[in-house]
């Protein structure tokens, strides 16, 4: 959800400069996804590392090979309203099926489930529990490759 | 007063309320659909929702989205601005449900004069004048008779309407069957209810609507009367001004006590306007907005009051405060609408990326507008970008202020209705103040813009 939308204002400056504010900035919150648009069509967008960084160099991060390209299917939320994560709760990682319900969106006293939209490994949980979304939020994303 | 509000609205209205909660020190939650992600309304409330994709039904009528957001952010108030759902007296219902509060009169209220049938009804009980017309017609045949004796030429209006959507004119027996057809179609289309009925058309009217202000304990003040006779044939308006020109004393008296006399009958809470026909000394009641109009600022120009802070005290409880006799109006404002729109062809609505856009400024110049450079214009939504108002000691001293800031404006991308207006502000009838809403019709009839 977007919390601040502002910081393009609060970062001026050359952009390297701007995109390392930022993002040291970012990592003082507990946010898991920044996106931030421009009037144009530039836009900057922040991820928290899904994985500890290595403490050594034998535990690279995994790269995906050369010549497979990931196909990430984004499960959004298609209202607003509260989510509320399943139990056990969607790790990253997990394997799950098309369909699953992944977690739900209460609105107006209703509850209303998100499915992941095809099987694959749960790649990122771009949510946390009890927080509020807006339509269009990309909750999980589903490496199906 | 308010802790937070929720302002159901996109465009300059938006940002006009967002203003307002801010000089009165309420948070504000904007929501926005997909189109309208950069639009500057979502940069500057304390908090954003997207609440669904560009088309309108699913984003800005969006009800239980929009209800969702209010509750999961802790709005106690909504603000609806003009269009969309701002004279819904569903939405205004389902908010009193949910225990928020709707900016705007009570929902039987919205209800009754949301029904411009209903609300001509009510008004003649008050002892306003209304134009002879019928209830909703059932069927072509009960339109032709209807017809027959009301005299041609008559007026085919949708009962939800508003805009000129769903609105034929009608001047003889052998246009009915086809401008009954087309009228309903329209207002299906535009209000998903295709009831029309009719009315007398009252020839080369002025349009005079009256500004009015109701608190919640039955104080009720007007804010004198504008001139929206500059309408584009369509019936929209494209330049308003107040107080209305050469209005004679005897009728501008008449139109307020109306107004207010309506208002009093009707249990009248918030801002409203009460739109009428004005033809040499008669005057027709046409229909009631509750909500605040496009054109509002050219009355706060001359009163020196802020309409939607008012509108929000009222909501809040607050009591007006002041009696008629302490509002005095002073000097002379006049809005012209900037639209994307071809007005060589008609008017159409143009959508597409606002490369370069300058406003003017300077004293007596007022923008309220939510585009900039590099700004979309999406194609979901009306086409107006930018209201220019000027304020003037006189009314000539208005148009003087108005013409120089048209000419400083600049908006490439998309073509506008400021040569337009540039156009009409320099014609003899509009400059003598001796106009009608037939004026901007025959104009473009006479001299099509080169």
């Amino acid at each position: 959800m977007p919390e601040d939308l502002s910081p393009a204002g609060a970062y001026p400056g050359p952009p390297a400069l701007r995109v390392r504010a930022l993002a040291e900035a970012f990592s003082a919150t507990d946010l898991i996804r920044l996106r931030i648009e421009g009037p144009g069509r530039d836009a900057v967008e922040l991820r928290r590392s899904t994985r500890v960084p290595a403490a050594s160099a034998g535990a690279a991060p995994v790269e995906p090979e050369s010549g497979s390209p990931i196909q990430i299917a984004e499960v959004k939320a298609d209202l607003v309203g509260i989510l509320h994560l399943g139990r056990p709760a969607p790790a990253e990682g997990q394997e799950v099926d098309a369909g699953r319900e992944l977690a739900y969106v209460e609105a107006l006293g209703i509850r209303n489930p998100v499915r992941a939209s095809g099987s694959g490994r749960i790649r990122t949980v771009a949510c946390r529990d009890g927080q509020a979304v807006e339509y269009g939020q990309v909750l999980f994303e589903i490496d199906r490759s | 007063m308010f802790k937070k509000v929720l302002i159901a609205n996109r465009g300059e209205i938006a940002l006009r309320i967002n203003r307002a909660c801010r000089e009165l020190g309420v948070h504000t939650v904007a929501i926005y659909s997909e189109a309208d992600r950069t639009s500057l309304h979502v940069r500057h409330a304390d908090q954003a929702f997207c609440v669904g994709p560009g088309p309108v039904a699913r984003s800005y009528l969006n009800i239980p989205n929009i209800i969702s957001t209010a509750l999961i952010t802790g709005c106690d108030a909504i603000h609806p601005g003009y269009g969309f759902l701002s004279e819904s007296a569903r939405f205004a219902q389902i908010c009193d449900d949910h225990g928020i509060t709707f900016i705007g009169p009570k929902p039987s209220v919205i209800a009754a004069m949301g029904d411009k049938a209903t609300a001509k009804r009510v008004m003649s009980e008050a002892g306003v004048a209304t134009t002879p017309g019928t209830d909703i017609l059932a069927s072509v045949r009960e339109a032709a008779g209807a017809a027959e004796s009301i005299g041609y030429p008559v007026l085919l209006k949708a009962t939800a309407g508003g805009g000129g959507k769903g609105m034929r004119a009608v001047n003889v027996p052998e246009e009915l069957e086809r401008a009954y057809a087309s009228a309903t179609a329209e207002a299906e289309a535009s209000f998903k209810d295709g009831r029309v009925y009719m009315e007398k058309l009252i020839v080369r009217p002025r349009h005079i609507e009256v500004q009015v202000l109701a608190d919640n304990y039955g104080a009720i003040v007007h804010l004198g009367e504008r001139d929206c006779s500059v309408q584009k044939p369509s019936h929209q308006k494209l330049i308003e001004e107040a107080p209305a020109a050469n209005l004679p004393a005897k009728t501008r008296d008449a139109v307020q006590a109306m107004a207010v006399r309506a208002c009093a009958h009707v249990g009248y809470t918030n801002a409203g306007t009460l739109e009428f026909l004005v033809s040499g000394e008669q005057i027709y009641f046409m229909e009631m907005n509750t909500r605040i109009q496009v054109e509002h600022p050219v009355t706060e120009m001359v009163y020196n009051i802020d309409l939607v802070k008012e509108q929000i005290r009222m909501a809040a409880g607050e009591p007006l405060g002041y009696v008629q006799g302490d509002l005095r109006p002073a000097g002379h404002a006049i809005e012209c609408r900037i639209n994307a729109e071809d007005a060589r062809n008609n008017f159409a609505p143009a959508a597409g990326t606002l490369e370069h856009v300058v406003f003017p400024g300077g004293p007596g110049i007022r923008v309220d507008t939510h585009v900039y450079s590099g700004a979309a214009v999406p194609p979901f939504y009306d086409s107006m970008i930018a209201k220019v108002v000027a304020f003037g000691e006189t009314r000539d001293a208005a148009i003087t202020r108005m013409e120089h800031a048209l000419r400083e404006t600049v908006v490439e991308g998309t073509p506008t209705t400021i040569g337009q207006c540039l156009e009409i502000l320099a014609t003899k009838r509009f400059r003598s103040g001796d106009y009608d809403i037939d004026f901007l019709p025959s104009l473009l009839h006479a001299a099509p813009v080169a």
